[in-house]
Parts: structure tokens; C-alpha cells; sequence
């Protein structure tokens, strides 16, 4: 296996290293899938070329967590699946002195029709292990998912956060010394987030290398040593997490104002400071879907200013308007304000799906034609999954389902997520 | 991938066939009885066709003495229907694996070779259940077996060839789909396995049914269980040529191809 491979002697001490990777992808304009409509084009497809990594270099030295960041389309993915070896790079190579596991999808393999014992087996070996090494594992794996009493009965019987517990506690399982992973971390419930966390931990502790791939920089923040920020397939910063961070969320929020207009507009005196997401009186990063959720909006002003208007805009990273609660609407402006000080909007039963959202803010007369500050991207935060399992849209309107009819099934197919293809059929 | 790779990850080789082989018949009530049924009912619908439509006498088994077109109908079918049965099941297998190949690095290979060992374990299993029935009709098949385990051998490098090149070649063409089940269409009937080749009147026709790919190891097949004799130095030579040429030409094209399956699925 490449990945047990000795690498040279310049390489100790080095993980994982990526010399001068290049990936090209060719996009197609025509793309013949059949013999006919090749022999029809002259025996060529037409395409171009798209150039998904360019010159990226870095080594991971052992032992360290590095988090790789960047929007969707700068190529992270594609470097974390050349790194995987599942992608082969033009130019270029990447060495791996460790034995490495690749996390990119979590059951990838699982069959629904296998009991849950078979398919540990069986997900275990695709991502590389041994049967004795599984066989001394199982236990710790079955553990570790809390599903003993349903081991033995077929995946397609289990729920969705069943299916991603047995899942990840295979993967974790796999014990490499390198392991790369793609955004999993937010996975199942709350308290099995917190298990996984440990494990993580527990991981890094243990002296393994770990290399993470994301857009949650909140995650790179408060869990690895060093950050790689992928633009335009190269890289574009590397060094500590909190100064590649602020650089790519500085340039990120840049980009989105230079679309937008200007960050901040309006003639004060107000001014808002900042913009705090909590949970039970608790800054977070990341919220959950169905959580009590807390907009705390930090303002401060050098003169008094009379009924001001406060507003509040929720949007998706796509600039898409959620909501826009406003002081007047809610008959909840005050007849004066001064110094500094602080708005709460609470909101409970949070209905945003799972996804990025910004926040802008405004401030304004109360007949709204003196602006006193509006304030882009105040602030971004995440939402993860909680107690809705939507994920198109935006929000969930919580609806119940009921269904009538003479050819209608009282009995509900109840069956694990992610869906297969042998799911459909006409009976 | 390289050889070294593959070997690394046999369990995961083992593991796959086993799911094969487990996840077959499910839902299905006569389960694995349908591997059996299949066989035995085109043995059924040829023998009525061979003798009472066609009026043809059974072939006679030299030295072996047998007259029954069953048996020698199954001699050559079994094999021929592991060989097409296996290609057409690889055919889609990597298109179907595709999620697998886009998210984690394994030998693509195994989803084809896995394939063909749950189908040879069908095909024990039959010949198993026509070794008994030549049994009783008096023909003491037991010590061919050790010759037809050589032949399978060759049977499966050469199946294993035909379906590594047609699964890698069906990534980026899906027509290969229809153009095998003409080919398998063609090779079944330009083999001896529901005619005689000596009572072909034309010698350019008993010339391709017997020095055919599938008609050669057919014919090899048949002069093992139903004969009971060696087929012919140059038999054993014709159908190892086919399976040598067959595999190295399948693991070359595979090999070139698989990897750019996870950019082209």
C-alpha cells in the first residue's frame, strides 16, 4: 500500500507532504456516452480545461491537527480527495509516511440489506483494515455506537442517527496515524457530538496527525494547530488558525460588501458594536435548529437619540432574506437611548435548517428616513441539525404530515437515511 | 492499482464477494432455489426442443456410453452461464459502485472480482448437483472433477478478463450494455452446447463452434463430464491462449482506465 510506504529520509518526521499538486479537470461542452455520438463527433469530446489546484505545496508534520478552509469551489475538496488518493494529480506528488484513513463520507459502502454486524465488517474493510484488526475492534466499535441490541438486525431498520453512530464509530475505529476528514464533525445529537469531540481529542493527544477540511472555521478555531487557506486552487495563507481565519473571514466579508456596497452606512451618532448569538446566556459560534436562540445587538452612542428603530436582518450566505424583525413592528422601541448598551431578540423554536447565515443590522429614525447606521454582515453564525431533519430551504415550517386514501399504507416506511436506489419501486 | 494493493485489502475482496452471495436473493421466497431453477428449466425447454421438435438422437458420451442430452446440455451450459452471467452482472458494477469510488481509495477491481467469485461459488454448488445426477445415471464422474477444477481455473482468468475490460469500458460508453447481450446472444449459440458439433453438415461452422472462445472451453467441458475423457493437448492450449490473452488484455485496460472512474462517474 502507498500509504505504508517508507518515504525518504528527508521525510522524518513529516506526515503528509504535497509537493507542486496540479489538478485538472476537463469540462466537458459535449460529452458522448455512446458509441454512436463519439463516432459522430469525430472520435473526440470537446472540452476545456479547469484548472482545480495550481503549485500546492505544504507538509503536515506528525502530530499536528491542520485545518484546510475556503469557500465552496476553491478546490479543498478536490485536494483533500488527491490526498485520499481516490483523485490522481496531474503534476505534482504527495507523499503519505502514515498509515491513513480518509473520512469522507461516513457508511460509505454500508448495505442496507446487511445486519449491522456485517456491515461494520465490511465498511471497516473498505476503509483499509484487516479482519483481525476488526475482529479486535468490534466490540469497541459496537460500543462506542451504543447499538448492542440492534447489532444483528439489517441497517435498513435504523434510524438516521443510528445509521451515522454506527457509521462513525467505525470510522474512528480505524485507528490510523493520519487521518484526513471532511466536514463530519457535525454529526448526530448533541451528546454524541460531544463523544466524537473526545475521541477527537483523545486522537490529537495521542500524537496522530490530522488534517480537516471545511468552510466551519469555528471547528479549525478551536481545534487545530495550524490553518491552510485554498483559493482559486492555491493556497493562499498558512500559519496559526486565528490569524489565517481573520484574514479569510475579513476577505470573505470583503468580497460579499464589494457586491453588497459598503459594509457600514448611515450618519450616527449611533453606532452598532457587535452582534452576539447565545443559548442559554452563552456565546455560540453554532446553534441548533428547534434551540432557544438569543440576538444580542451591542450598541453605544455619544449623544441621546430619540426613539431609535432597530432592525435586524437574517440572511443565507447566498444573500438570500430570511427574516427582518424590527423594534417598530414589535412595538418595542424606547422613547431614548444613550451610552452604551445592549438589545436582546429572543427567539425561541429556532426555525432555520441546518446552513451559514449573516446578520445585518440597521438603525434608524422612526419614520425611517434618518438612517443612523446599517451594518453589514454584522455577524455570521451556523446552524446545525437539531430537531428538524429538513435540509432544503431555508427554514421549517414544522409541518405534520396526514395522509387519507383507500390505497394508502397505515404503516409508514420507516428506513435509514441516506437513501438508496433499491428505496423506489412500484408495488 | 498494484498488485501489493489488492492483496492489502483481500478481506475487503472476501467481504464483498460474501455480500454478493448474501444480498442476491433476498426478498425473493424461493431464495437460492432460483440458482438451480434457472439452469434446470432451460435444460427442460432444450431437451424438448433437441428431441421432440427437432428429432435429434442424443449425443453418446465416448467412452463414458451416456445417451441423455440433459446431461450433456449441462456440461456445457453450466460454464458458459457462469462466463456470461458473471460479465453481464460486472458490466454495471463499477457505474454502481460509483459513490464508493468517488469517497474512499480501494482496489476498483474488486467490485468486478467480487462479482465473479460469488458466481463461481453458484456454480460449485450446481456442478455439485449435476455430479449427482450423472451418478445415477451410472457414470462414475467423481475423478473428473480434479481436470474440470484446471479448466475452471482458465474459464475464470478468461471471464475475469472479459469483464474487468467491459466494466471499465461501460464508465464511458453505456452502450457496451446493449452490445453484450447481443455478443452473449452470439456466443451462446455459435457454442455446442444445445447442438452437436460433429453432426454439423458445413466444416467452416464446426470449425468456429468448436475453436470459438466460449466454444473451445465448452467443448473442453463437455469431453470432461459427459465424455469422460482429456480433451486434447491442443484443446487445454486453444483455451488457456483465449484466458491468458483475455485477462492481461482485461487487467491492462482496467488498470489504464480506473483511475480517472472517480472524475468520470
Amino acid at each position: 500500500m502507498s500509504w505504508l510506504g517508507h518515504g525518504n529520509p528527508d521525510d522524518h518526521g513529516i506526515a503528509l507532504r504535497v509537493d507542486d499538486v496540479t489538478k485538472t479537470f476537463k469540462v466537458y461542452d459535449e460529452r458522448a456516452t455512446s458509441l454512436k455520438q463519439f463516432i459522430a463527433m469525430g472520435g473526440r469530446n470537446k472540452y476545456e480545461e479547469f484548472e482545480a489546484l495550481r503549485n500546492v505545496s505544504f507538509e503536515v508534520p506528525v502530530g499536528e491537527a491542520v485545518g484546510i478552509i475556503g469557500h465552496n469551489g476553491s478546490g479543498k475538496s478536490t485536494l483533500l480527495k488527491c490526498m485520499a488518493k481516490i483523485l490522481t494529480p496531474n503534476a505534482g506528488s504527495i507523499t503519505i509516511n502514515k498509515r491513513m484513513a480518509a473520512l469522507l463520507e461516513l457508511g460509505a459502502g454500508f448495505h442496507p440489506e446487511l445486519s449491522g454486524r456485517d456491515n461494520v465488517f465490511l465498511n471497516a474493510a473498505i476503509l483499509g483494515m484487516s479482519r483481525p484488526d476488526i475482529a479486535r475492534r468490534f466490540d469497541d466499535i459496537v460500543a462506542f455506537s451504543e447499538l448492542e441490541r440492534f447489532i444483528d438486525t439489517p441497517v435498513k431498520t435504523y434510524s438516521s442517527g443510528m445509521y451515522v453512530r454506527l457509521a462513525f464509530a467505525v470510522a474512528i475505529n480505524v485507528d490510523p496515524d493520519l487521518l484526513l476528514i471532511d466536514e463530519i464533525l457535525a454529526v448526530g445529537d448533541v451528546t454524541f457530538q460531544q463523544k466524537c469531540m473526545e475521541k477527537f481529542v483523545q486522537f490529537r493527544n495521542e500524537g496522530r496527525t490530522l488534517v480537516l477540511v471545511t468552510h466551519d472555521t469555528s471547528s479549525v478555531r478551536n481545534f487545530c494547530d495550524r490553518a491552510i487557506w485554498i483559493d482559486h486552487g492555491e493556497v493562499k495563507a498558512d500559519g496559526s488558525p486565528a490569524d489565517v481565519i481573520d484574514e479569510y473571514t475579513e476577505t470573505m466579508l470583503e468580497a460579499q460588501a464589494a457586491a453588497d456596497g459598503s459594509m457600514r452606512r448611515g450618519d450616527g451618532p449611533l453606532r452598532v458594536t457587535k452582534v452576539d448569538v447565545l443559548v442559554s446566556d452563552t456565546r455560540m459560534d453554532r446553534v441548533r435548529t428547534g434551540d432557544d436562540v438569543t440576538f444580542r445587538v451591542h450598541f453605544e452612542t455619544p449623544e441621546p437619540v430619540a426613539n431609535p428603530v432597530f432592525s435586524l436582518s437574517i440572511a443565507s450566505l447566498t444573500g438570500i432574506p430570511v427574516t427582518a424583525p424590527s423594534s417598530r413592528d414589535a412595538r418595542a422601541v424606547p422613547v431614548s437611548v444613550d451610552g452604551k448598551g445592549h438589545v436582546d431578540i429572543a427567539v425561541r423554536d429556532l426555525s432555520l435548517i441546518p446552513g451559514s447565515y449573516t446578520i445585518h443590522t440597521e438603525v434608524s429614525g422612526w419614520s425611517r428616513q434618518h438612517l443612523y447606521d446599517h451594518l453589514q454582515h454584522a455577524r455570521t453564525f451556523d446552524v446545525l441539525a437539531g430537531d428538524s431533519s429538513e435540509i432544503d430551504g431555508l427554514v421549517t415550517l414544522r409541518p405534520t404530515w396526514t395522509w387519507s386514501g383507500d390505497g394508502v399504507s397505515s404503516e409508514i416506511y420507516d428506513r435509514a437515511l441516506p437513501p438508496s436506489p433499491d428505496d423506489d419501486g412500484i408495488t | 492499482m498494484s498488485l501489493r494493493t489488492a492483496v492489502a485489502h483481500r478481506n475487503l475482496l472476501y467481504l464483498l464477494s460474501l455480500k454478493e452471495l448474501r444480498t442476491r436473493y433476498r426478498k425473493s421466497v424461493l431464495g437460492w432455489a432460483w440458482s438451480l431453477l434457472n439452469p434446470l428449466s432451460q435444460m427442460v425447454i432444450f431437451t424438448v426442443v433437441f428431441l421432440y421438435i427437432f428429432l435429434r438422437e442424443p449425443p453418446i458420451g465416448d467412452p463414458s456410453g451416456l445417451e441423455v442430452f440433459p446431461l450433456y446440455f449441462l456440461a456445457g451450459m453450466l460454464p458458459f452461464q457462469y462466463f456470461s452471467i458473471s460479465v453481464t452482472a460486472s458490466i454495471g458494477s463499477v457505474q454502481e459502485g460509483s459513490n464508493l469510488i468517488k469517497k474512499v481509495a480501494f482496489p476498483h477491481e474488486h467490485l468486478v472480482l467480487s462479482i465473479v467469485i460469488a458466481q463461481f461459488a453458484t456454480l460449485l454448488i450446481e456442478l455439485l448437483v449435476l455430479s449427482v445426477a450423472f451418478l445415477i445415471f451410472g457414470h462414475m464422474v467423481l475423478p473428473w472433477l480434479a481436470p474440470m477444477m484446471l479448466l475452471l481455473v482458465l474459464i475464470t482468468m478468461f471471464t475475469i478478463g472479459v469483464a474487468l475490460l467491459l466494466s471499465a469500458a461501460n464508465v464511458f460508453f453505456h452502450d457496451i450494455n446493449y452490445l453484450w447481450t447481443i455478443v452473449a446472444q452470439l456466443l451462446f449459440y455459435s457454442s455446442p452446447i444445445i447442438f452437436v458439433t460433429e453432426e454439423i453438415p458445413f466444416a467452416w461452422l464446426r470449425l468456429i463452434t468448436s475453436l470459438g472462445p466460449t466454444g473451445s472451453f465448452v467443448r473442453a467441458s463437455q469431453e470432461i463430464l459427459y465424455d469422460g475423457q482429456w480433451p486434447s493437448i491442443e484443446r487445454w492450449a486453444l483455451v488457456a491462449m483465449y484466458s491468458i490473452t483475455s485477462l492481461l488484455a482485461g487487467a491492462w485496460v482496467f488498470n489504464r482506465l480506473s483511475p480517472r472512474f472517480a472524475e468520470e462517474l
